[in-house]
């Protein structure tokens, strides 16, 4: 495992070296971040919708609920401002 | 409503919590139990079976009428899980509703057998499994044994009941078929379930209900002492039992008491089963199988929030809720007092 990693790494160096540019890997990391927050949200929307579906007073509750992980996004966003 | 696709235990197991929440507690019971069988179906108007009720009060009047709500109303809430819930989800569940197939095929059985009026085996029936609208209606169309095992033909159900078919034109008794359809059911059941860890649960679940009804039967069978093969009734799956173990412990009650007294269920079923040394009583026992079931299954959907156990769990709080009420309706016309009645309850 270890072997073939190095191996990975080798052919990635060789291919085109590692990630130098700062702007491209802030882009990297609010990409990465934002496709955590959209994973983390569809089992959250669709609970939410479920519960809404049963009781429309849990509206509010579910869009909340529903908009948390968006603050990931946000958080990985300050990186773009320090690079 | 397909087995397609990936699951949605999220959406399903939220909508499921909710419902749970509208389910009647220790309060609401005890207000039931107090109330006559007219008081009774008003009280269930007025909360979760208000359009059950509706729908059925002009035809049908008194217990009848709180009878058939409750299985419309069943019928309904399993309809709508299978109906929200997709992939190995869906998979899971229906392995459980299907013993409303296996229900339905019975009574279809039972009602031509006895030649009962079309209509009177429809309100019997309990639209909660797999079967849809248009085989139910065939099955109700069928005006001959012969023709249910044919309608049935593509079903699981259908190799099975066309081999009992034979042994049942000899004996002309439906045992055969009735232990084809169950045993079709709990083949089903416990087949090919997948490894991870909340699936392990409700296959632990399913073993102990398989265990407990080969307890019962062969409790039965021990206090009766007919002449009956026990290995005819036992069903595969469970852990407590083999076909050997059984025929053997069937014939001998206190053997039989006592090696469940032993066993992993010992904890639970114990005051049980004294009781059942004592008094002789199988209900009590019944009860206590019940009791166990439901305070497993209530358990059941904490460790895993998110995935298949608390879908099942509210299916079996909701099936005890129907029973529950049934008792009391039934108890009522029956002129049983308060006291007995709560005593038939199962409540956690």
């Amino acid at each position: 495992m270890l072997e073939a990693t190095n191996e990975l790494g080798n052919v990635a160096l060789q291919a085109g070296g590692t990630l130098t540019d700062a702007n491209a890997a802030a882009a990297l990391a609010v990409g990465l971040a934002a496709l955590g927050a959209g994973y983390a949200e569809r089992g959250i929307g669709s609970a939410a919708v479920g519960a809404m579906a049963e009781d429309d007073d849990l509206f509010v509750n579910g869009l909340i609920l529903t908009v948390l992980p968006e603050t990931i996004v946000i958080l990985a966003l300050v990186v773009v401002f320090i690079v | 409503m397909s087995a397609v696709g990936s699951s949605n235990p999220e959406y399903v197991v939220a909508r499921v919590r909710a419902r749970r929440g509208s389910l009647y507690g220790d309060e609401e019971y005890r207000k039931l139990t107090r109330m006559g069988p007219a008081e009774i179906a008003r009280f269930m108007e007025e909360s979760s079976y208000g359009a059950e009720i509706n729908a059925l009060g002009s035809r049908h009047g008194g217990v009848d009428l709180i009878e058939y709500a409750l299985n419309r109303n069943l019928a309904e809430q399993f309809d709508d899980i299978l109906d929200w819930s997709e992939g190995a989800l869906y998979d899971l569940i229906a392995r459980y509703l299907r013993k409303f197939d296996a229900w339905n095929v019975k009574t279809v059985i039972r009602g031509v057998y006895t030649d009962a009026d079309q209509s009177a085996i429809e309100v019997d029936l309990i639209r909660a499994g797999e079967f849809d609208d248009r085989l139910i209606r065939r099955l109700l169309e069928a005006d001959s044994i012969d023709a249910v095992v044919e309608v049935l033909e593509d079903t699981i159900y259908g190799d099975p009941l066309r081999e009992a078919y034979a042994e049942y034109e000899e004996t002309d008794t439906l045992v055969p078929l009735e232990n084809a359809v169950d045993r079709a059911f709990y083949e089903r059941l416990l087949s090919g379930l997948g490894g991870d860890e909340p699936t392990r649960q409700y296959e632990a679940f399913l073993r102990a209900e398989v265990d407990f009804r080969n307890a019962i039967n062969a409790l039965r069978l021990a206090r009766s002492g007919a002449d009956i093969d026990p290995a005819a009734y036992f069903i595969e799956g469970g852990e407590l039992f083999t076909r050997g173990s059984l025929a053997r412990l069937a014939r001998n009650l206190d053997e039989l008491v006592e090696y469940i007294a032993d066993s992993q269920y010992g904890e639970e079923l114990g005051p049980a089963l004294r009781e059942l040394e004592e008094a002789d009583s199988l209900i009590a026992f019944e009860h206590a199988t019940d009791a166990a079931l439901l305070a497993y299954g209530d358990q059941l959907g904490t460790i895993h929030p998110v995935s298949v156990t608390p879908v099942i769990s509210y299916i079996l709080a909701k099936e005890r809720e129907v029973e529950n009420i049934r008792a009391i309706a039934r108890g009522k016309e029956a002129g049983l007092s308060a006291d007995e009645i709560e005593s038939e309850l199962v409540i956690t």
